[in-house]
């Protein structure tokens, strides 16, 4: 027994050892951390350096060594290209290695929040939403977006002055990256998500034009349908396509997207007033009988390959899924087999306002504050950003390019460009509507096309109603 | 041996040796259980974030008032708590007769016992997330088993989407977790002297008087260990609605509302751990109230009959 007690003793003193061991680790980390600071600072120092963005580039290159850590969310081209950029970079940086973590767009925020949190990733996509919700000076009682929290946290580097900042427009950095006078996020491009694919073919097929109103899509659907055909199609199982899908319709009956957000707040505009009314019997409309039964088990990747084996009208979503109908030359993709284009959801009943595309800044590209290689993530984004790269990047995901030189080359690119010649693009409803602190779950209204998807609600009236009175609950709370 | 026992327990050592011997797991558990708890019901009172860097500011009952009170966020809540309880019920009843029937059955001295054992068990070792994501395959609209089964009737498969998948949760937590229920009974059954019932049945006593007033009372302490499991593992429950049914309005659980709001699944993705600590506080309080009151109905229970 007397054993049995010294065994026990050996066993506290060896726990003991570890929990030292342990809080050495930590002293090392806080001495880690202290370097990085310093290297982020003599980093800054060198961003006042105003020489040619590619120059740079090549400069940042020479002689680096390390790990970057860099996380993207699962966008399939996108990865396949990433993928690729990484090993181009590390072929050209012999003592680099890039350890690429892809995950879910949803989980995003948690992962941004944990992994900077916990100093374990060096370039991460901070959002897929640009910067968007930024709390308005109307808006009172709500919460900052997860993205100004970890500025506001110190987590995330100003990149003000790097050369290759000044290679994307000025919009694109002020209103996709930019936050109290700094630069956190690098904007890799814009997208629509209020358009639709159109297959020309199959219109052609059942003898109608492309729909420029919202009778006309009506009308279009019925003949789709009477055909034998369906007429849209979306990732119902994953939810959100569904009221994303409804964004154009949305759009097209509010044009000044940040207006409504606005006369929501203050009480000029009503989900439930006449131009709501309308705007949920379309929604209903457009839940319950243009989109196809089968929508409900597609998740957003497989409803745009359902939509590409040719027996659907429209598929609305953003564009970022031109890559699937039409995947890069060097991709195993195969192409859609029938003529598409890409065009805003006819959702008003006068044609102009259906010549809007409405959407968001995309993908964003941050730095860790105290990543531990800092020159090597400038090294990483300047690479990135040379124009011949950033061009192929956003042809490749189809990303309307934030780069003024970068040009979409392909099908939706030559969709798109008389819209955004027009400067028919404007950023959405979803990027500035923020629920005050108080508000039920159907105050955003914005939502409203699943409700009716769901089942929640069969009477347009009544939906319209209860998203005004729990907008209300909050405004008032 | 007996010495080394004496002088080990003798004295003063005697008062501190347990004490040492609790040491290392009472340590481990104040550090991993009583310590994330403490510091939870302290967090409710703040606006933490869980962003490191971020200050944190004490806001007293401010995140309970917006829980409970303000709005119609607070009838949201209310409504999740509801559903909760409404889940824990239907839960706990369906999956303990469910336990009970499979447990009798493959107590039984049939062929194949030890097969259909395994098999109603399996489900148990695959964890939620295995669990809902072969659910949602089999639910799944468009050609999933399920479709195409009720397809010959001309019937589809809405269940995920619609107003009913809420109850398929329901369904999937009750398959999920039937299997452990069985388990404990029948180590419950198995620990019955068979002299018993071969006694009540020498008496006479049919198959229902043999499990009314023999089986019956003899399972009490499995009785009770499965009725205090399902009822708090039930509250407890989210990550199936997770997988199954994601964040949508009229289906979430409390559980879940403390997760989304943790973690940026809400409106605007903000982080907000303070808020969803004091969530977590009232779903603690509602397993701590109906946990205790069950408690004492199967202690008075086992007291009956057990003595």
């Amino acid at each position: 027994m007397k054993q049995t007690v010294q065994k026990l003793w050996l066993l506290l003193v060896a726990l003991a050892l570890v929990a030292a061991a342990c809080g050495s680790d930590s002293s090392s980390d806080d001495t880690a951390s202290d370097d990085t600071s310093t290297e982020t600072a003599s980093t800054d120092d060198s961003s006042s350096d105003d020489a040619a963005a590619d120059d740079d580039a090549a400069e940042a290159s020479a002689g680096l060594e390390g790990t970057l850590r860099v996380m993207i969310h699962q966008n399939p081209p996108m990865v396949e290209w990433v993928e690729k950029f990484n090993a181009d970079f590390e072929a050209a940086n012999p003592g680099v290695s890039i350890d690429l973590s892809v995950i879910d767009a949803a989980d995003l925020p948690t992962s941004n929040q944990t992994r900077l949190s916990a100093s374990d990733v060096d370039v991460t996509t901070v959002t897929v939403t640009g910067f968007a919700n930024p709390v308005q000076p109307y808006m009172t009682n709500v919460e900052p977006p997860y993205w100004q929290q970890l500025i506001e946290a110190g987590l995330l580097m100003d990149l003000s002055g790097q050369p290759f900042v000044d290679n994307y427009d000025d919009a694109a950095i002020a209103e996709g990256g930019s936050f109290d006078g700094g630069v956190y996020s690098l904007n890799l491009g814009r997208v629509s998500y209020s358009g639709m694919f159109v297959n020309h073919d199959l219109l052609a097929e059942v003898g109608v034009e492309v729909p420029t109103t919202w009778d006309e899509l009506v009308g279009a659907c019925d003949a789709v349908k009477g055909a034998g055909y369906e007429c849209m199609t979306a990732g119902g199982a994953d939810g959100w396509p569904i009221f994303v899908g409804a964004y154009g319709l949305l759009g097209s009956l509010y044009p000044d997207q940040q207006g409504l957000v606005e006369g929501l707040w203050t009480g000029d505009l009503a989900w439930d007033d006449e131009q709501g009314q309308k705007l949920f019997e379309r929604y209903q409309i457009y839940a319950n009988e243009m989109l196809e039964d089968q929508a409900a088990g597609l998740g957003h990747d497989a409803a745009i390959e359902r939509y590409k084996a040719g027996d659907v009208a429209f598929a609305p979503t953003g564009n970022w899924q031109a890559g699937v109908l039409e995947p890069a030359a060097d991709s195993d993709l195969t192409p859609a087999e029938f003529e598409w284009s890409y065009i805003p959801f006819p959702g008003s009943d006068n044609p102009e306002d259906n010549q809007i595309l409405f959407g968001k800044y995309d993908q964003g590209w941050a730095v860790a504050a105290d990543t531990p290689v800092p020159d090597l993530a400038m090294a990483y984004l300047a690479a990135f950003s040379e124009a011949e790269t950033y061009n192929d990047f956003a042809n490749t995901v189809n990303f309307l390019p934030t780069q003024p030189t970068a040009t979409l080359d392909n099908t939706l690119g030559r969709s798109v460009a008389p819209l955004l010649q027009e400067g028919a693009f404007t950023v959405g409803y979803e990027q500035w509507f923020i629920g005050p602190d108080g508000a039920g779950q159907w105050a955003n209204g914005g939502q409203g096309a699943m409700w009716f998807y769901n089942g929640d609600f069969d009477d347009a009236a009544a939906a319209a109603a209860q998203a005004q009175a729990d907008l209300e609950a909050g405004l008032s709370s | 041996m007996a010495q080394e026992h004496r002088n080990l327990f003798s004295g003063g050592r005697r008062r501190f040796t347990p004490w040492l011997l609790l040491a290392p797991g009472l340590g481990i558990y104040l550090l991993i259980s009583v310590g994330p708890s403490l510091a939870t019901a302290i967090y409710s009172f703040t606006d933490a974030t869980g962003i490191r860097g971020l200050p944190i500011s004490w806001v007293g009952l401010d995140n309970y008032d917006e829980f409970l009170l303000q709005g119609a966020r607070s009838r949201d809540n209310i409504d999740a708590l509801q559903r909760t309880l409404l889940f824990m019920a239907v839960v706990t009843v369906v999956q303990f007769g469910i336990g009970l029937v499979m447990a009798l059955l493959v107590n039984q001295n049939l062929r194949g016992r030890m097969f259909f054992r395994t098999l109603f068990f399996v489900p148990v070792i695959l964890g939620a997330v295995v669990q809902g994501l072969m659910w949602k395959l089999f639910l799944r609209p468009g050609g999933g088993p399920m479709d195409t089964l009720i397809g010959w009737f001309g019937l589809e498969s809405q269940f995920l989407t619609g107003p009913s998948a809420f109850y398929w949760v329901i369904v999937v937590q009750i398959w999920a977790n039937a299997g452990f229920t069985m388990v404990i009974f029948l180590a419950g059954l198995q620990s019955i002297p068979s002299e018993l019932n071969e006694a009540a049945a020498v008496d006479g006593a049919s198959g229902w008087q043999l499990f009314r007033n023999v089986t019956w009372p003899q399972l009490t302490p499995a009785v009770n260990t499965n009725f205090l499991l399902n009822i708090i593992g039930s509250l407890q429950a989210w990550i199936l609605f997770l997988v199954l049914v994601g964040y949508r309005n009229g289906t979430q659980v409390l559980g879940y509302v403390v997760f989304a709001e943790g973690f940026g699944q809400t409106g605007n993705n903000t982080f907000r751990q303070g808020f969803a600590a004091a969530a977590s506080i009232v779903l603690f309080l509602l397993v701590l109230v109906l946990g205790m009151t069950a408690n004492f109905v199967v202690a008075r229970r086992e007291r009956k009959y057990l003595g």
